[in-house]
Formats: C-alpha cells, sequence, structure tokens
C-alpha cells in the first residue's frame, strides 16, 4: 500500500498531539510502518498545533508532502483552512464547527488585522472531495466532557482510512487518562456517526467583546538595546523607536497582553504587567 | 591492610588514583598508557565509580574536567600524541581551577614516534604545552611504589590547590612489574568547600593561600566557570588589572605551597664532586651508576627530583654547591639541563647525557660519560 | 499555560548581556529558561554548560551552575558532569561552527551514547564571534567574510546528522517562534536521554549585513520564512481568507523530527 497522509491541525489544549498518537498507534496495531511528526508552526498564543501521519508498507519521510493529505482534519475551523494546501486533490476535509477566535484576530488589528474565516465551503470547492462539518465539541458535551471532542474528530476522521475498529479502541485505551477510555471510545463511534452540518445551520459567531484588562509594559532601559524588534512586532503599536532611535511606550492602554514583546526580546528589556486588582490579576 | 604483590607501573597508576579517592576516568586508548584505563575500567565500577571512554583525548580531559566541577576527583592518562591533544583543556583546567590528574606514560616522538618505546621527550610539553602564562605541577616517579605514592600525592595537590596536577614517567617504568606493599586506601586533603552562604559566594574570590573553595556543582551554590579572564566572581573581564591580578594568583597559589609541592631525593650528594641529575627511569640507572663509582672510591652522588615542575632550583643551587660537576641525564636531546644550568647559576660545570632514540640511558653510558671527571672526582 | 517571569532565573547583577543589539540568540535563551521553569528543574540542579561563540557566551546570564567550556567540547564536559552525578539536569548551548565544525565529533559522540543530555545548537550560518566566517550550517551562495563570492560548500543538515549519529530526540525550531521553542525545550529537557534541539537564530550584525538581510526586526521575519510548511506565516496569517497554496518552499522542517526510547547511558551497570 501506498503510503497514507493525515494532518491533524487545531490550536494547543485541543489534544491534537493525543489524537495523532491514537492514529499512529492505530496504524501500528494494524502492521503498518508509521512515521509521525508534529509541526509547531507560527505559534502565538493559543498556538496552533499541527501534526502530519503518514502510514503504509514503507515510509520514510514523517512529513506529508503538500497537496498528498488523504485526509486534513481541523479541530479549529480557521487552523482546518490554514493546512488546506496539505490537502490531496480529492482528499476528505474533516472538521469541528467549533470556531476558536484566536488572540491574533481579536480587537482591534491594524496590523495582523485580519478577519476570522468565514464558515463558508463554497471558500473551499473544488479543493476537497470531501467536506465532513462536525459539531465534536457538542456531541462530546453531550456524552459528558467536550474534552474529547478529539475522540469525535478521529471517529469522522476514520471513516476515509481503512483501518479497523478494533485497533482505533485499543490505541484509544492506550493513550487517553484511563478513567476516560469508555468515554473516548464512545465519543469516537459518535463521530463515525455523526451527521454532517450545512454550515447555513450554525450561528455565526459573534466576537466577545474583551474583558477590561489593563496592562503596564514594564521597559528596563538599562538592558534594552533599542533594536527595534518589539516595535516591529507590537499588532497594536504600542511601542515605537522614536527619532534618536529609542525605544519608547507610545500607547500603553492598546496593549492586548499578547506579549509578543516580551518573548521576541532579546534582551529580556520587556515584562508585561497586569496590575493587581485587574482582572487576571498580577502575573 | 596492605597487600604484597608484584605490579606494573601502570597498575599501581591506577590503584593509587582509587586509593586516593578517583571515582572518575575518562581516557582513549593509547601505548604504552592503556593498562591505566583498562584497570580502571575494571575497578572503577566496584566502587561506584564511573569509567568512560571518550572519542579523543580532548573529550576525555574535558569530561574529567566536567566532573571535577560535578565534585568528582577525575583523572586521565594518556602518551605523546594524546598529551599533545590535552593542552587545550590543561591550560582550561589552570584558568578555571579544576582539580584533576593527567598522567603522561612517555614514549619516543615526535608525533607517532615509536609508540612502544620510552623517552622523556614531554618534560617541556608538560610544563609548557598549552599556551599563555600558566603554573604546573609536574611529578616524576622512578619506581613503582613511587608511581602509586606520586598519583596519591597528584591528587591531593590537585584537590587542594585547585589546578591539574601531570604525573610523567616512561614507557618502560609504566610497563616495569615490581613487587610492591600498596595500601588499599589512603587519607589525603581534599578541596576546600565554600563557608558562606550560596548568596555570599564568590566562586574565584580565594583566601590567604590563594586557593578559592569550590562546591560541587548541585550542592546549592550556582556558581560561573569559564577559561576567559574573569574576576572574583568568576564572570568575563576586560579589564587589565583584574586579568593580571588572576594570572598573578595562578602562579602565586603554587609560589605559596612550593616547598610542600617540590620533592628531591639525594644519594651520597654531601661529599660528591660529580652530582648526577636524574630523574624517572634515568635515575634508576644513574644509582646503579653511583653505587659503581663509589664502589671504586670516586665521589658521585646522585639528585632525583621527585618534582620536575616547578623546577627545584633552591634544591639543585644547594646540594651541587660543593660539586665541581653537574652530569644531567635524560632521554632526550636535553631539556631538563638548561633549568640545570639556571640553577647552578655557573657554581659548577654543567654536562649533559642525552638520548633519544627510543632506548633507555644504562649505567654504563653514564659512566663513560663521568670517564673524564672521575679523575677529580678521586678522594 | 502559566506565563514564567524569567527574571529570577537571570544573573541581573551580570545584566545586559554581551550580545549585539537585535541578536536573536537572547530570545532562544530567554524560552531556555521559560522551559526549565515550566519543567520544574531546581535551579540548584540545572548545569548548563556551553562552548565558545555568541550564542555560548549566553550562559553567563543563566542563574544556574553554568560552564563555560572550550570552542567545540562542552558535549565531553556535559558529559563528564552527568556522569559524575547523574541527578543533575544537563544542558550544553552551543553555535554552529561550534558545534558542528570543532566539536562535531564530540556532539556526535555523545548522541551515540544516548547520554540523557539536552543541547541546543543555535545556528545562525556564521561564526559571529570571531566576525562572520562561514561556517559548515551557511547556505551555498552566502556572503560570509571567507566567502566573499558566495560560499561554494554545502551546508549541515544537523537534524539529519543527529539523528543518524543516534540522538532519541531531535527536533528544530526557530528563534521567531519563541511559545513554540518554549514548548519544545520543555519537551527536551524532560526526555530521557540525548535531546538535540537545532534553534535557527540569526546574526544581523554579520550575517544580516553581507547578506542584505537587514537588521534584528527583518532578520526575525526572515527567520520566520525558514519553515518548510508556511511560505511565509506572517503573510500567511493576513491573507489566511483567500488561501494561496504555497510554493514548495526551499525551507528547512520545523518541529519535533524524531523521538524514540533507546537505553540512556549512565556510565554505571544499574543503567
Ligand atoms: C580552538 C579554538 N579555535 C578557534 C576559536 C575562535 N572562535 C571563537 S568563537 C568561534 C566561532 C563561533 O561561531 P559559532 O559557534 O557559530 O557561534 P556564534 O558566535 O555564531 O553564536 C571561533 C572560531 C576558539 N575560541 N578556539
Ligand atoms: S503585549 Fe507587547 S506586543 Fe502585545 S500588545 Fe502589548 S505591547 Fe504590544
Ligand atoms: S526588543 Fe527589547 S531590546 Fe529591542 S527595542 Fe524592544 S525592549 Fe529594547
Ligand atoms: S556578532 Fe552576530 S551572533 Fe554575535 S552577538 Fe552579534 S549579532 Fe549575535
Ligand atoms: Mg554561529
Amino acid at each position: 500500500m501506498s503510503a497514507r497522509g493525515v494532518v491533524l491541525a487545531g490550536v494547543g489544549g485541543q489534544g491534537v498531539v493525543l489524537a495523532s498518537a491514537v492514529l499512529a498507534e492505530a496504524a501500528l496495531q494494524s502492521g503498518f510502518e508509521v512515521k509521525q511528526s508534529e509541526v509547531h508552526g507560527m505559534a502565538q498564543r493559543g498556538g496552533a498545533v499541527v501534526s502530519h501521519i503518514r502510514y503504509g508498507d514503507t515510509v520514510a519521510s514523517p512529513i506529508v508532502p503538500l497537496a498528498t493529505a488523504d485526509v486534513l482534519a481541523g479541530f479549529e475551523w480557521a487552523e482546518a483552512l490554514r493546512w488546506l494546501p496539505y490537502l490531496a486533490p480529492g482528499g476528505a476535509l474533516v472538521v469541528d464547527a467549533r470556531r476558536i477566535v484566536p488572540p491574533g484576530a481579536c480587537r482591534d488589528h491594524r496590523r495582523w488585522g485580519v478577519p476570522y474565516p468565514p464558515l463558508d465551503p463554497t471558500s473551499i470547492a473544488g479543493r476537497t472531495g470531501a467536506v465532513v462539518l462536525i459539531d465534536a465539541t457538542g456531541i462530546a458535551g453531550t456524552l459528558g466532557n467536550v474534552k474529547a471532542a478529539n475522540s469525535v474528530v478521529m471517529g469522522a476522521v476514520s471513516r476515509f482510512l481503512d483501518l479497523s475498529d478494533a485497533a482505533w479502541e485499543k490505541a484509544i485505551a492506550r493513550f487517553v487518562p484511563p478513567r476516560t477510555v469508555d468515554l473516548n471510545i464512545e465519543a469516537f463511534h459518535a463521530g463515525q456517526q455523526a451527521e454532517t452540518l450545512d454550515p447555513a445551520d450554525i450561528p455565526e459567531l459573534g466576537l466577545d467583546p474583551l474583558p477590561e484588562r489593563h496592562y503596564h509594559i514594564d521597559v528596563n532601559e538599562a538592558w534594552c538595546k533599542d533594536c527595534g524588534i518589539c516595535p516591529s512586532i507590537c499588532p497594536e503599536f504600542c511601542l515605537a523607536l522614536d527619532d534618536a532611535h529609542r525605544l519608547v511606550v507610545v500607547d500603553e492602554e492598546a496593549c492586548t497582553g499578547c506579549r509578543l514583546c516580551e518573548v521576541l526580546c532579546p534582551d529580556f528589556a520587556i515584562r508585561i504587567v497586569t496590575p493587581v486588582g485587574a482582572q487576571g490579576g498580577a502575573r | 591492610m596492605k597487600q604484597s604483590r608484584l605490579i606494573q607501573g601502570n597498575e599501581a597508576c591506577a590503584l593509587g588514583a582509587v586509593a586516593a579517592g578517583c571515582r572518575f576516568y575518562a581516557g582513549y586508548p593509547i601505548t604504552p598508557s592503556s593498562e591505566i584505563a583498562e584497570y580502571m575500567a575494571r575497578h572503577l565500577p566496584e566502587e561506584d565509580g564511573v569509567f568512560v571512554q571518550m572519542e579523543d583525548e580532548i573529550s576525555s580531559l574535558g569530561a574529567v574536567i566536567g566532573a571535577s566541577f560535578a565534585g568528582a576527583r577525575a583523572m586521565t592518562a594518556t602518551s605523546g600524541p594524546g598529551f599533545s591533544l590535552m593542552q587545550e583543556h590543561i591550560g582550561y583546567a589552570v584558568m578555571a581551577e579544576a582539580p584533576c590528574v593527567i598522567v603522561d606514560v612517555m614514549r619516543a616522538g615526535p608525533s607517532t614516534g615509536r609508540p612502544t618505546s620510552p623517552s622523556q621527550g614531554d618534560v617541556m610539553a608538560a610544563r609548557w604545552g598549552t599556551h599563555g602564562d600558566h603554573p604546573a605541577i609536574v611529578l616524576t616517579p622512578a619506581s613503582v611504589t613511587e608511581i602509586f605514592e606520586l598519583t596519591v600525592r597528584a591528587f591531593e595537590l590537585a584537590e587542594t590547590l585547585r589546578m591539574p596536577v601531570i604525573v610523567l614517567y616512561d614507557e618502560v617504568l609504566g610497563h616495569t612489574r615490581e613487587t610492591v606493599e600498596l595500601p588499599p586506601r589512603v587519607e589525603i586533603a581534599g578541596r576546600r568547600t565554600p563557608r558562606v552562604a550560596p548568596t555570599e559566594f564568590r566562586p574565584k574570590e580565594a583566601g590567604p593561600d590563594g586557593v578559592p573553595p569550590l562546591p560541587a556543582f548541585g550542592d546549592g551554590y550556582r556558581f560561573h566557570v569559564t577559561g576567559l579572564t574573569h574576576d572574583e566572581r568568576g564572570f568575563p573581564t576586560d579589564e587589565a588589572e583584574v586579568a593580571g591580578r588572576l594570572i598573578r594568583r595562578l602562579h602565586a597559589k603554587v609560589e605559596a605551597h612550593r616547598d610542600d609541592i617540590v620533592e628531591v631525593e639525594t644519594l651520597l650528594c654531601d661529599d660528591a664532586d660529580i652530582v648526577i641529575f636524574a630523574f624517572g627511569i634515568v635515575a634508576r640507572a644513574a644509582k646503579e651508576a653511583v653505587m659503581v663509582a663509589r664502589a671504586q672510591g670516586l665521589r658521585v652522588g646522585l639528585l632525583r627530583p621527585r618534582t620536575i615542575w616547578p623546577f627545584p632550583d633552591r634544591e639543585v643551587a644547594k646540594i651541587t654547591a660543593g660539586a665541581s660537576v653537574v652530569l644531567v641525564a635524560e632521554m632526550n636531546l636535553g631539556q631538563v639541563v638548561r633549568e640545570v644550568e639556571r640553577a647552578v647559576a655557573g657554581n659548577a660545570r654543567v654536562e649533559g647525557l642525552f638520548r633519544a632514540d627510543g632506548e633507555a640511558i644504562d649505567p654504563e653510558e653514564i659512566l663513560q660519560a663521568l670517564a673524564p671527571d672521575l679523575e677529580g672526582a678521586a678522594r | 499555560m502559566t506565563i514564567v517571569d524569567i527574571r529570577p532565573h537571570l544573573r541581573e547583577w551580570a545584566m545586559p548581556h554581551v550580545l549585539c543589539a537585535g541578536c536573536a540568540h537572547g530570545i532562544v535563551g530567554r524560552a531556555f529558561l521559560v522551559a526549565t521553569d515550566r519543567a520544574g528543574i531546581d535551579p540548584d540542579r540545572m548545569v548548563v554548560v556551553a562552548g565558545i561563540g555568541c550564542s555560548s557566551r549566553l550562559v553567563g546570564y543563566l542563574d544556574f551552575c553554568t560552564l563555560h567550556a572550550t570552542h567545540g567540547r562542552a558535549p565531553a564536559f556535559a558529559t563528564g558532569v552527568k556522569l559524575a552525578r547523574p541527578e543533575l539536569t544537563v544542558a550544553v548551548f552551543s553555535g554552529d561552527g561550534d558545534g558542528l565544525a570543532i566539536g562535531g565529533n564530540h556532539l556526535i559522540h555523545a548522541a551515540r551514547r544516548n547520554i540523557d543530555l539536552t543541547v541546543v545548537l543555535f545556528n545562525n550560518e556564521i561564526y559571529g564571534m570571531t566576525g562572520g566566517q562561514v561556517a559548515p550550517t551557511t547556505q551555498r551562495g552566502a556572503i560570509a567574510s571567507t566567502t566573499p563570492r558566495g560560499n561554494t560548500e554545502p551546508a549541515f543538515d544537523s537534524v539529519a546528522l543527529m539523528i543518524g549519529a543516534g540522538a532519541s530526540f531531535v527536533a528544530r525550531a526557530s528563534a521567531s517562534e519563541p511559545f513554540t521553542l518554549e514548548r519544545i525545550f520543555t519537551e527536551a529537557l524532560t526526555h530521557r536521554g540525548f535531546a538535540f534541539v537545532e534553534v535557527l537564530s540569526d546574526c544581523p550584525t554579520y550575517f544580516g549585513r553581507y547578506n542584505r538581510l537587514g537588521d534584528g526586526p527583518e532578520m526575525l521575519a526572515w527567520l520566520t520564512r525558514q519553515d518548510s510548511r508556511v511560505a511565509e506565516p506572517l503573510a500567511a496569517k493576513r491573507v489566511v481568507d483567500h488561501l494561496p497554496i504555497p510554493e514548495a518552499p526551499p525551507g528547512l522542517d520545523l518541529g519535533v523530527l524524531h523521538r524514540e526510547e533507546r537505553p540512556v547511558f549512565t556510565g554505571r551497570r544499574s543503567g
């Protein structure tokens, strides 16, 4: 059998890594050679996580080449769309209808201000063989724990792969927390049967107003070398270099606390501080 | 309990190390020192110690230094070509003040030379092989028992003075078997650890004897170690004054303990008109020559350094004060002879007997070399 | 994930550090500190050994036991530390010249032994500290002070090298993705066995200047384009709604690229 490729994409905390471990194990159980690699894309906060799994009689590279994946599973809508180029023409797109608005799309994004992609299958028309849009999170919730949403998604994925139910169940039992094995197996089967939603039935996602928070941008001037990195990456233009090429905080009010400046400052010179008393507490 | 056994020089070296508490050995095979590694590989695990065969001699000494900072008494052994590779880290151990012992079983060089033949061609390499101004402590045993003793001694000096100490002997001694009585354990003074709290600790602040205390990694003192010139906090500096202070202290701590470090042995030197200066295996031949000469009523004595670096200038000056000739016999083309000339400072004529063909100097050769002067040495 | 304040892990008295303005090495150092905190490592029991180079200089600012060794030999020193005192967590900071040229052999053998170390290789494709000479990782065609007409030698693929040598955890990450770095470092530090993380870093002062790649900010953006999966991530983020299929980029695979369980070398009988 020539190698099969599956790409799983989501954001941190959704269990993408776990789901890929389960798939890899199920393929192993079925006697295939398996290669799996987690890929860390441009993870800003809420970090995108993507995992490539390839299996077959022999598999050399763990990386699914562009436009060859048999299945692309998105645990989140925007992430699924982002990795679409990996799907083979005619491949299956399985996606949880849940939408998690990444911080990069929050508030008033003057620089990376991308509108959250519309839930519109026409934007992907012609690029896929099958689109399975399911309410995985909702289904998992009904079963008792939204955390099992990843198993629901994998159930839907299993429709397009030639691995036995027994192999899947064994793999699930091996990787999920012992007390949740039954729940996850149930969720998996629910995913196999889940009905495909019509995007029209899913309510548009309104952006929640951000909670009021104020951040203090604490710059250690003795350490800052005015390198210009933080002004160049701050999505809210809170920071700038002045005419003398010195770093200045120009708009602390606009700071969303994304901490990009803090983690990208090579000189440990910035700290984002949530003042005591403000929602979220001090750092 | 002492054990009386027939053992080889290299084995005595390993036994001495274990007896002194060595619990880490890293090395790379090379004739004629490999037996030390083989012995350590067999016996260190029994002492809960670690043996590791590294990828070369550079990394061997690197690992030894790492283990030393982790608190272990650590050693490596090698010969000529490997000793050349170790020079980089000998300098590092001096600068970072890492206690460690390096054994060089000398073979005929330069380069690959004659791997199975003895020489004393590394005396200057042991002193000046690594770059920069640095002190050196090099011990030169002349018997199997003394290899044991001086290996133990090397650990004590290394640990108490926080620096590398080299044990230097040659292929013949390394492979000589002698009956010896060796204690399984020898108590030695160890490194001094800090008395102050971690927050007060300044890793390169020395006490009056010039030696800074040294905690082990993992003992609660978080400190920096570097081969860059550094200040008392152990942190790199470019200040000339601080740099000068460090380099001078590294020398001064050896100078301050010089009389303890330097050991010489004399044989019939009191009335000697001719003093033979020889170390290591050559001193054995010289001893025999002295006995032969004495039997003929000739006033010949032997001065044998157990420590070759720091050079025993004062001892040489004093012991040769009444002599008219000093014969320096060494298995190279004349390395130590210049040091002796310097120490004798014109008070006696200094002659050399050199051999660098990979063969040991024998007593007959020494007597022949003395022949022109023996008349004056007659009673 | 909790936010880690790294200042308590810095030797503040030694700051600011010596690296150039905008040099990404510091970003990597910061992510490493976060990871040691997340991995729950007691700072008293953390040892970081470094070679020689700009990247290696960073260890002086980390408030652990730090051993700034010799050029290329850090894995050997670290081997000694770990074998002598196995309860310590030992990591190595090394530059691309440090780890792959002069120290290549030590790196290979440490990986082969699968000794429990975490090696961070800062790849900026150049010898920064000595003024911008060509490195074994410099891409073909790039300008360095010793390849004024462009480098004609092929570059090392350190990930392939390390997998071949037997490292049991091999990853590649980029200084431009600090959150990912934090995560990979945490995994590497908690992996039992030899963990190797190549980090794509930069050198605005030499590599950037010689190759007209701009200063710190521009070079960070350039770094994001090295990822084989995302031709131009910042741009991709902006154009996600019309989804161009990226050309297969010439870049490098990023992420945890290899992981296996293999007996760990401890130098002792009871592994
Ligand atoms: C034995 C030895 N040879 C050469 C040098 C000089 N040297 C210092 S750092 C360095 C290269 C550093 O490059 P890299 O490891 O890539 O680190 P970077 O500065 O780029 O971070 C060299 C050649 C040295 N210190 N020691
Ligand atoms: S945390 Fe930093 S980068 Fe983010 S908005 Fe605030 S100032 Fe800008
Ligand atoms: S990134 Fe850091 S060093 Fe650079 S300008 Fe901002 S605060 Fe200063
Ligand atoms: S020379 Fe290059 S690598 Fe070194 S600190 Fe400067 S920018 Fe960084
Ligand atoms: Mg470099």
